[in-house]
């Protein structure tokens, strides 16, 4: 099975020529250190950097915001259950009498929570099996990633969700529930990358010069790849909180009175039915946004990399 | 050429094997026995025990599993309790109806996205390009559900033009073809995020393509932009498509779950959503399986789709 | 009767995102039938812009902004684009250099050239194949009708070029533009193709511009000769007038620059410092001012016009010179080393001895192992002390698999490596650390070659880390000290790879494989990747280096007159195989084996004269693949001398005089009694 790379790529203009130099082996063009020149690439995207600021709005907004609006989340309170924007409630309540705009707060912690875990574990376990495959190669690379390819045959959502009828409800547990299951992507990938890398002319060079194995892996192949990882944490964190959705959505996330959005838009199509929009949209709108910053930080940071890599 | 389809169905065979060793433990660990579902919550443990011995549920795991996978050969996903049916004959009811959804949405999404992937290729860093990106990334960002509510909400509730969920007379695939106005609103939201990472791929496959030297050559040929496009571009640009739609088939799988729950639309999708609350584990597994066999078979497809419209790839 | 192509004044610019290069300048230059014009200059000096631009082909946010260009009578800048296509491809065509890339490779050959007969004649499909078969036999295509059906991945890279010319030739358009034809081609393809752009040109009476940064290719076959320099054309002349009585400081270094097959070794090349300009901002006067060492205040005030006093001959300059550089009254000589090191006096330092190494080609499922390519068959070196050894093939020939073998990247699946009389590389842990500090390499891509996140005194200083040679502060040291050797400033030790540019680089590995002080250095294609004004820099370095240090050397290239600047000694490989060995002289002018008096005879040489003295093609046909090699002598298939003996065995090396072997049943010369 082949895996399609999308490179998001843009052929750039190759400028014709280097400046003038005067020391025989000419002057060497200041253009800016590694790391720096990353930096600063990602953040001429003003969209990237619109992103890390909805991003650092949303993590505010649900752990600090609810100190300084405090509303009641556990106790049922039938009497005001369903009602509309306005007054007391800034954005209504909802069906168990909950105020909707301290809810999306909760819901939002445990959303920042389980993506960031979730994707965490998945990457660190991803990263840890693919260099080892990749470094170890021949038929232990050939099983590890035999393994990836059986799991990857099942389709994610149905796995996680027979699991869910009996492992879920926490925040710990679906944390794991779904970083457990979405390794396998970066392990592909890292992969991938060690493969590329172990073949290039300066790894050669290290082993000529006498570096062992270990030196050789932790002094070139992994900064080498950590571009790589770190992009692919960025997408994980987002395609962790779209499955957290889905997996609220249909009933099977936290445990009342946890919430998180996903569990929140559990009853939608109801809620859209009898017309309570405010218990709709603005939980989806939110869910959206940090997912769309999110997708935007990670695509920026993947161009930065690639730039800084192909910069001559 | 048949070698190769030899070949890839022996390494299909086996990672079928693979899930079908994962899918088993899990359920026998899961659910390891039907006795309560059939004898009683409150069953004896003398009763249970005795059932399990005459239906066999007793034996080694190693027994069970072979036995399990001599059922599949046959086309036997076991027996669902909960509804009183054999799974195969749940499957067969509502497959055609899954099966038109998805495909419909697999269509229209493939129709829209080529040339709109091509279309932002060639009008690059235009606002027409840089409108349809954006799209594409809020679409990309969005459960599907919330895009599906969205279209309830307006298309169907305030304005009326499609009905919010699918009508009960919609029994099969046939009638849902004879009216779409019952799909429309299901499809498209199926359609939607296939749309978006289609159209993705396709413009960055168009983009690395016009970058292509033999681009040059055929314009310097004196062919058109459109003969360009047509002759040149288009096929060798659609090649990762295919392998993409094979990848994309667990993705297509979840969505058609997530759509036939929203629009109440009784397919597979919504069989496992019902067997999700019953813990009816012979039908998720069994549909889990399924997936993984559907996830295989296209993947092998679009290889050899590959094989034939590429004539680098030679098979080995 | 007015020219088949004539352009004026044009100037042609691109805009990207956050600058704009001025590509071409003020470009003017004529064309006529039957004629073949060359275009020379380096990588970025617009020569392929300029081509671009006639055909109205440049890339996004390329235009052309003033100047004129006539096809015959007719004007093309400002043309609608659809009147632009219709003389595309059918009165003007292009070649361009990748044959792989230019070609569709989902389409079959008969498809692509029938394509433009279709187009621009109205032709119907059976027509439109018919004269594609007719045009693939005029480029000499074997077995055309059985091609037609084929993919370009099927054919080889010399093939394919001529399916390129042939796409190009279908319309018969008048003028021909050739971008790099055969760049990227062996040496032996290179010469079928040129040969056969020369027949073409003479039967169909095309005007053909040859652009290209090979003054050997253009040095036989053009009547006129342009060289750019940084988006202007600083030369116009005569072929012969070009290389012999030169005016322009540029033309004069850079061909004082190339190394020649004939040129006396102990010499240094010609060098031109620095880097050409960068064209989103350049320089206010005179474009090659900063690197010329006649350059004057008003060489840098103002630029030159392109002017002469006869009009055939024309120059941009203030103070042209007059033809060659007399090298013997400039510049110091190179170093103290002897012209011909006494090979037989050296002590033997490095042993190969039948050294084998196969690739296995595996196929199926399980990767069962089909075939294997034969990359080193059975080859047998010695490399004295101080030596500096050349190994001189073709693609294919298994030069720089032995490279590998001898710094112990790869293993040798037969034979031994030894080092000073023992096999270094059966040592494991620390015995072989040690070893590998006599045995290091130069690689061949600058951009590959270090180490991207680190910088470059983490680089320079790493052998030394590995190794535990020194204090902190006796690593500093040695760096800065190989730093000023090789010619960079201090401050590179704080910068990444990605600021320095190609030869930049190269002296940064050549530092790094310098630094522990090796008995050996194995130099892969050291300068292929280099633009041609670059590499004598490189190379120069390259002859002070081994003079000064002594060691050993092994230096692998394509390019015979590289080898034989910098080696002692030269190796030739074909197919795996060593098929002779002796001294630059030997080789050159004492040549026993027919394949290295073919590479003599076809590699094209910066001489006008010698050039067009060349009258046959002394090689015929295609590379043999490593994996299915002929029997016995491996280059028989394509020997003019070949009988049937050659098929049966193998000839073993025999010696021709001191130092001088050869593997022929038929050499050309008598072999020395045994």
């Amino acid at each position: 099975m082949t895996e399609p790379e999308a490179p998001l790529l843009e052929g750039l203009g190759d400028a014709a020529g280097m400046p003038i130099g005067a020391p025989e082996g000419g002057e060497v063009q200041i253009i800016a250190s590694g790391w720096n020149l990353a930096l600063r690439e990602f953040f001429d995207n003003k969209l990237a950097v619109v992103g890390l600021v909805v991003i650092v709005f949303f993590i505010l907004f649900c752990f600090i915001g609810p100190l300084f609006d405090s509303t009641n989340q556990t106790l049922v309170n039938p009497l005001n259950t369903d009602l509309a924007p306005g007054g007391h409630y800034l954005l209504g309540t909802d069906e168990h009498g909950f105020d909707e705009f301290g809810r999306i707060m909760l819901g939002g912690q445990t959303a920042l929570e389980i993506g960031f875990f979730a994707a965490a574990i998945a990457t660190v376990l991803g990263t840890l099996w693919g260099a080892i495959a990749g470094l170890a190669g021949g038929l232990v690379d050939g099983i590890m990633m035999r393994i990836v390819d059986v799991l990857l045959s099942i389709p994610l959502l149905f796995l996680v969700l027979v699991l869910a009828t009996k492992y879920s409800g926490t925040v710990v547990r679906l944390s794991l529930l779904i970083g457990l299951f979405s390794w396998l992507i970066p392990a592909r990938l890292v992969r991938g990358e060690v493969l590329t890398l172990r073949t290039r002319d300066f790894v050669s060079a290290s082993r000529v010069m006498g570096a062992n194995r270990r030196r050789i892996v932790l002094r070139h192949l992994i900064p080498n790849a950590l571009s790589v990882v770190i992009v692919n944490v960025t997408f994980q964190v987002a395609d962790s909180i779209l499955i957290l959705a889905y997996i609220g959505f249909l009933g099977f996330g936290l445990q009342f009175p946890s919430t998180s959005w996903g569990d929140m838009l559990g009853g939608a199509q109801n809620y859209v039915t009898e017309g309570y929009w405010w218990l709709v949209y603005p939980v989806g709108g939110c869910l959206v946004v940090l997912v769309l910053a999110t997708n935007l930080v990670g695509d920026a940071l993947r161009d930065a990399f690639d730039v800084r890599l192909r910069r001559r | 050429m048949m070698g190769y389809i030899i070949r890839r169905l022996a390494t299909a065979l086996i990672v079928v094997l693979g899930v079908a060793a994962i899918i088993f433990a899990l359920l026998h660990w899961l659910a390891p026995s039907p006795a309560y579902d059939v004898l009683g919550a409150k069953a004896q443990p003398a009763a249970v025990a005795s059932w399990n011995k005459l239906h066999g549920y007793d034996r080694p795991e190693i027994v069970q599993f072979f036995s399990y996978l001599g059922d599949l050969v046959h086309l036997n996903f076991g027996y669902s309790y909960k509804l009183s049916q054999s799974v195969s004959a749940l499957f067969k009811e509502n497959a055609g109806r899954s099966a038109y959804l998805t495909l419909a949405a697999l269509l229209l999404s493939l129709i829209i996205a080529v040339p709109l992937g091509i279309m932002q290729a060639v009008r690059r860093n235009t606002f027409g390009d840089y409108t349809f990106t954006t799209l594409n990334f809020v679409l990309y960002s969005m459960p599907s559900f919330f895009l599906g509510l969205i279209l309830i909400q307006f298309l169907a509730l305030d304005w009326g033009v499609f009905p919010p969920t699918v009508s009960d007379s919609i029994t099969t695939a046939w009638q849902a073809f004879d009216h779409p106005t019952q799909l429309a609103l299901p499809i498209v939201t199926l359609a939607a995020i296939n749309v978006a990472s289609f159209s993705r791929y396709m413009r960055s496959s168009a983009l690395d393509n016009l970058a292509q030297d033999y681009i040059r050559l055929a314009r310097a040929k004196g062919l058109s932009q459109r003969a360009v496009l047509f002759h040149h571009l288009l096929r060798n640009a659609c090649l990762p498509m295919i392998t993409l739609i094979g990848l994309s088939i667990p993705t297509l799988l979840a969505g058609n779950l997530l759509t036939e729950y929203l629009f109440n639309y009784p397919g597979l999708g919504l069989l496992f959503y019902t067997a999700l609350g019953n813990l009816d584990y012979n039908v998720l597994l069994a549909y889990v399986i399924l997936g993984a066999i559907l996830t295989v078979l296209g993947n092998l497809i679009a290889d050899v789709a590959i094989s034939i419209a590429d004539p680098r790839v030679r098979l080995d | 009767m007015p020219a088949a192509l004539e352009v004026d004044n044009l100037s042609t610019h691109i805009k990207l995102s956050r600058s704009t290069v001025q590509a071409v300048g003020n470009v003017s230059f004529g064309l006529d039938t039957h004629e073949t014009v060359g275009l020379v200059g380096e990588s970025g000096c617009g020569k392929s812009m300029l081509g671009l631009s006639i055909l109205g082909l440049l890339p996004n946010g390329g235009h052309i902004i003033e100047g004129s260009i006539k096809l015959g009578d007719r004007e093309l800048v400002g043309l609608p684009d659809a009147d632009l296509r219709r003389l595309r491809g059918n009165e003007v065509a292009m070649i361009f250099q990748d044959s792989l890339s230019s070609l569709n490779p989902t389409k079959s050959i008969g498809k692509q050239v029938a394509e433009p007969v279709r187009l621009h004649r109205g032709a119907s499909k059976k027509e439109a194949y018919d004269r594609a078969l007719e045009v693939l036999e005029l480029v000499g295509l074997p077995q055309p009708r059985e091609r037609l059906r084929d993919f370009p991945h099927q054919l080889s890279g010399g093939l394919r070029q001529r399916v390129m010319i042939a796409i190009a030739l279908a319309c018969e358009p008048k003028v021909l533009l050739a971008d790099e034809p055969t760049t990227a081609l062996d040496v032996t393809i290179q010469a079928q193709i040129l040969r056969l752009l020369d027949d073409l040109r003479d039967r169909l009476g095309m005007a053909t511009l040859l652009i290209t940064h090979d003054m050997g290719v253009v040095a036989g076959r053009t009547s006129r000769i342009n060289v750019m320099y940084a988006g202007r054309i600083v030369e116009s002349a005569e072929t012969h007038e070009l290389f012999t009585g030169m005016r322009h400081p540029y033309t004069q270094s850079l061909l004082g620059s190339i190394p020649r097959l004939e040129q006396d070794a102990t010499k240094p090349l010609v060098s031109i410092p620095g880097l050409p300009p960068d064209l989103t901002n350049p320089p206010a006067g005179c474009r090659f001012a900063p690197r010329c060492s006649r350059a004057t205040d008003q060489c840098r005030a103002q630029e030159p016009p392109l002017t002469g006093e006869d009009p055939s001959h024309l120059f941009a300059c203030w103070h042209p010179v007059e033809g060659p550089i007399n090298l013997t009254s400039q510049m110091r000589v190179v170093a103290e080393r002897a012209a011909h090191l006494d090979v037989r006096a050296l002590k033997p330092l490095l042993q190969i001895e039948n050294a084998v190494r196969e690739y296995p080609v595996t196929a199926g499922v399980l990767k069962r192992k089909v075939a294997s390519v034969k990359a080193v068959s059975d080859v047998t070196l010695t490399v004295g002390e101080g030596e500096a050894l050349g190994l001189v093939g073709e693609s294919g020939c298994g030069k720089t698999t032995l490279g590998k073998l001898v710094v112990g990247i790869e293993k040798p699946d037969g034979g031994r490596i030894m080092l000073a009389g023992k096999e270094v590389f059966r040592n494991r842990g620390r015995a072989l650390r040690l070893a590998r500090r006599d045995l290091q390499m130069m690689f061949q891509d600058p951009y590959a070659s270090l180490d991207p996140r680190m910088r470059v005194q983490a680089s320079l200083r790493e052998p030394l880390v590995v190794q535990g040679i020194g204090t902190a502060r006796e690593q500093d040291q040695k760096m800065r000290t190989m730093l000023d050797e090789v010619g960079l400033p201090l401050s590179a030790l704080e910068r990444y790879p990605h600021e320095f540019s190609g030869g930049q680089r190269q002296r940064i590995a050549l530092a790094r494989a310098l630094m522990l002080e090796p008995k050996v250095v194995v130099a892969d294609e050291p300068v292929s990747a280099l633009d041609v004004s670059i590499r004598s820099q490189v190379l120069n370095l390259m002859k002070r280096l081994q003079a000064e240090h002594g060691m050993a050397s092994i230096v692998i290239s394509h390019d015979l007159a590289v080898v034989k600047y910098l080696a002692d000694r030269i190796g030739v490989m074909y197919l795996g195989k060593l098929v002779e060995l002796g001294t630059g002289d030997d080789i050159y002018r004492r040549a026993a084996h027919p394949y290295t008096d073919a590479l003599i005879k076809t590699i094209p040489v910066p001489d006008p004269a010698a050039e067009s003295a060349k009258t046959e093609i002394a090689i015929r046909g295609e590379l043999p693949s490593p994996i299915t090699p002929p029997s016995g002598c491996r280059f028989r298939t394509r020997c003019p001398r070949a009988a049937s003996i050659c098929a049966e065995q193998e000839p073993p090396l025999r010696q021709f005089g001191p130092g001088h072997q050869a593997a022929c049943h038929f050499p050309l010369q008598e072999a020395a009694p045994a």
